[in-house]
């Protein structure tokens, strides 16, 4: 006999109300924000700090979401064929605050009728978490590189910070099985990025990410391919 | 950028005051200069209908009354934006699209809460440079002419475009598909897929066989596209189609119990499972269904008296008399002097009182519903006035059913599935074979009647042979053989003889009569292929 009733189907529904309400309030925040920057002529270090930290949020909620979605099996992507500048457009603009209160040199190496096949909301959602780390540990320069590379479309994040830590340059980030790395803000976000990028499949090529210190701005370097 | 806000009016609809100054803020900063606010459904509506908009930003959440979704679908429907306006839809989450799957409505863009300035310039601009690019083609069809929409497309092909490439064979694809080129589109989807293996593509070759009456392969293409694209909802609704086709019902059934899984806020998927889980005889889930479409109606475009209705029949199968009478008590309030709704009332009225004993308020009802059907004659649906011929038949009152019977009959006597539903209702109620003579005397009538028009025609005499065709979808309106005819008539009419603007605009009423009526999807498209071809050269001669 049954005791406790599963009730799944509710589930999702909680699951999507408490999001809603989460998203309400990170925007009334980010709004209360930008007034009181406006009225005290400029943000303050702590006003930015502020920002930064609802845009973590934000971005572990939507992955969180997503994640949950992809295991209970009700994610599917919505691949499009789309210009790739219009993807990192949007992923720019996502941290474009971040870029400009940082003073960060932000270049993009990116043709400007270059296409590839993807869906394009999940990977702007996942490249702006990547480059909202890079924004947070480069010293001055971010440079985002699109390239062709043994037929995949590759996006490149590099910077001119410390690097990546040992432990994620050693761990494996294509095996979601093995997951002692993910722990963090920039783990999960790998972790986030490299799933999504699994599920992209053409021609029995599946996409996959890679990191290492080999960064032509001397930092880390962080790459995404695409089939 | 040469794009800017300045000269577009802008709508906001937003039920929180915080996050609509801050949009507001948002476009004034970007140049914005007319801006106008709605804090729920109603009020947006409202001013969509008095005024035009250039963009529409609408939260999905918007608190009680309407969802976001819910406004877009009701300002399509009622023509309040039209099809240069771009429409966002803003929801918290991002999978919300996949979620809402909605079955005809979807809006321009979708926006993730929360947003910037730069976010938002992009999208906008984006979707306005596709508008700008497809506008000709949009235009032509916006105005009904899907030759014209067809030859602006080849052209927009011609050009090159690389980033608008994609977007336009799938128009192109469709367009073929509406127009009943099937052999166009496949090779457009078999084009696309050459290169990569995209969902809409293998979609589109799934409904070319759906209509080409491949059900069974088109069975097998959704099945296994679902199966690697649990969120492809469109998938399930043609999935669900193809049962129907092939009466599946039960197929039907858990196919839409499925998708309503996925995404259960579509009123039209939940009333489709109604239908189909009353067929089958699952009264509990064809319950729930009906409640839930009655619930979702409330606020939506697609609502309908049958709703109400056919949960009250349900009621009254179930013996639930009181429960099918406060329904339809329910719906008359909600529909007051709506002659359908009242024709619905009462047939089933009809019903549950003679259940429950009382003779005489059933034949009061009954009278009624027979008045108003006679009153509605062909404007009554079908269906319904099957039913209410079945309730005249089981309450003796044969002289009735059999007038609205033989209008029945000779308006849809080529339409062997309505008449298949016919036979199947008079041997539910002991009647077999009650109406074939008449049947087959009015298939004979017809068959006369084609057989003298063509003759006429084969002679030449165009005009002798539509008039006598003219004459005989009096007696036999909505019938798909006589207008078929017609068309094949008027466009041969118009190859050969010198072009005359009256009768190309008939040809075109023709058509949508055609399609309203649900003549055979692949007759008539061969119809408009050749009108297409021909209104093609004619314009290259000129």
């Amino acid at each position: 006999m049954q005791t406790h009733p599963k009730n799944n189907d509710l589930f999702p529904t909680i699951l999507a109300s408490t999001v809603h309400d989460i998203k309400n309030s990170l925007g009334t925040l980010l709004e209360l924000v930008r007034q009181t920057a406006a009225k005290q002529d400029g943000p303050s270090a702590e006003l930015n700090q502020l920002e930064f930290e609802a845009a973590r949020i934000n971005h572990s909620l939507m992955q969180l979401l997503v994640m949950y979605k992809v295991d209970s099996q009700k994610f599917s992507l919505h691949i499009e064929e789309c210009p790739v500048i219009d993807i990192l457009d949007e992923a720019i603009h996502q941290q474009a605050r971040l870029a400009g209160l940082h003073n960060i040199d932000l270049q993009v190496d990116c043709g400007d009728d270059e296409m590839c096949y993807c869906d394009n909301a999940i990977i702007s959602n996942a490249l702006a978490a990547v480059l909202n780390n890079a924004l947070r540990y480069t010293h001055k320069t971010v440079l985002i590189a699109v390239a062709e590379e043994d037929g995949y479309l590759t996006i490149a994040i590099e910077d001119d910070g410390a690097g990546y830590p040992p432990h994620f340059l050693t761990a494996d980030l294509n095996d979601t099985a093995e997951l002692d790395w993910v722990s963090g803000n920039t783990g999960l976000g790998l972790y986030f990025v490299s799933v999504m990028a699994g599920l992209h499949k053409n021609a029995g090529k599946n996409g996959f990410v890679r990191i290492d210190n080999e960064s032509r701005l001397g930092g880390a370097r962080f790459k995404l391919f695409l089939p | 950028m040469s794009f800017s806000l300045a000269g577009k009016s802008i709508l906001i609809v937003e039920d929180n005051p915080v996050f609509r100054k801050a949009m507001r803020d948002m476009l004034y900063s970007l140049q914005a200069v007319t801006v106008v606010e709605a804090d729920n459904g109603i009020a947006a509506i409202n001013v969509m209908s008095k005024s035009s908009f250039d963009i529409v930003l609408c939260d999905y959440n918007l608190g009680v009354g309407k969802n976001g979704q819910q406004v877009l679908e009701e300002a399509r429907h009622r023509n309040l934006i039209d099809y240069r306006c771009v429409f966002v839809l803003i929801s918290a989450e991002q999978t919300t699209s996949a979620v809402l799957g909605v079955m005809d409505s979807k809006p321009d863009e979708y926006l993730t809460k929360p947003f910037n300035a730069q976010q938002l310039m992009s999208r906008l601009t984006r979707n306005f440079a596709r508008k700008e690019f497809m506008a000709s083609v949009d235009k032509a069809l916006a105005g009904g002419d899907l030759s014209k929409a067809i030859q602006l497309c080849d052209a927009l092909l011609l050009s090159g475009d690389k980033k608008m490439h994609l977007h336009l064979l799938k128009m192109r694809a469709e367009l073929a598909i509406s127009a009943g080129d099937f052999e166009k589109a496949r090779q457009i989807y078999h084009e696309v897929l050459e290169h990569r293996e995209l969902p809409w593509a293998r979609l589109g070759l799934g409904v070319i066989d759906f209509q080409n009456n491949n059900i069974e392969q088109a069975i097998a293409g959704f099945q296994s596209l679902v199966a690697d694209n649990p969120m492809l909802m469109e998938c399930y609704d043609w999935l669900g189609k193809a049962y129907e086709a092939l009466d599946q019902y039960s197929d039907v059934e858990s196919v839409l119990q499925q998708a309503l899984q996925l995404s259960p806020q579509s009123i039209l998927r939940q009333k489709k499972l109604a239908e189909a889980a009353d067929k089958n005889g699952n009264l509990e889930t064809a319950e729930k269904a009906y409640k839930s479409v009655v619930k979702l109606g409330k606020h939506s475009v697609h609502r309908s008296c049958s709703d109400f209705s056919g949960l009250a029949k349900l009621y009254a199968k179930t013996n639930a008399a009181d429960e099918a009478l406060k329904t339809l008590e329910e719906m008359r309030k909600e529909y007051a002097n709506h002659p359908e709704a009242e024709l619905r009332a009462s047939t089933v009225e009809a019903d549950v009182y003679k259940t429950l004993g009382n003779a005489e308020l059933s034949q009061k009802a009954l009278l009624k519903a027979v008045d108003i059907c006679s009153r509605l004659g062909n404007k009554a649906p079908r269906d319904l006035q099957l039913e209410v011929v079945k309730t005249c038949f089981l309450s003796d009152e044969h002289d009735k059913a059999e007038e609205i019977l033989y209008d029945l009959i000779h308006a849809h006597i080529d339409d062997e599935q309505f008449l298949n539903d016919l036979r199947r209702m008079q041997s539910g109620i002991g009647m077999d074979n009650h109406s074939e003579i008449l049947i087959q005397k009015t298939k004979q009538a017809l068959i006369a009647t084609n057989n003298k028009g063509v003759a006429l025609y084969k002679q030449g005499k165009f005009k002798e042979a539509l008039d006598l065709f003219e004459q005989a979808i009096q007696t036999m309106p909505d019938n798909k053989t006589i207008i078929v005819n017609m068309l094949k008539i008027m466009i041969h009419d118009l190859k050969v003889n010198e072009f005359c603007e009256e009768k190309n605009q008939r040809i075109k009423a023709l058509i949508n009569k055609a399609k309203q009526i649900g003549v055979d999807p692949h007759k008539l498209g061969i119809l408009q292929m050749e009108y297409v071809k021909l209104r093609q050269s004619q314009a290259v001669k000129a």
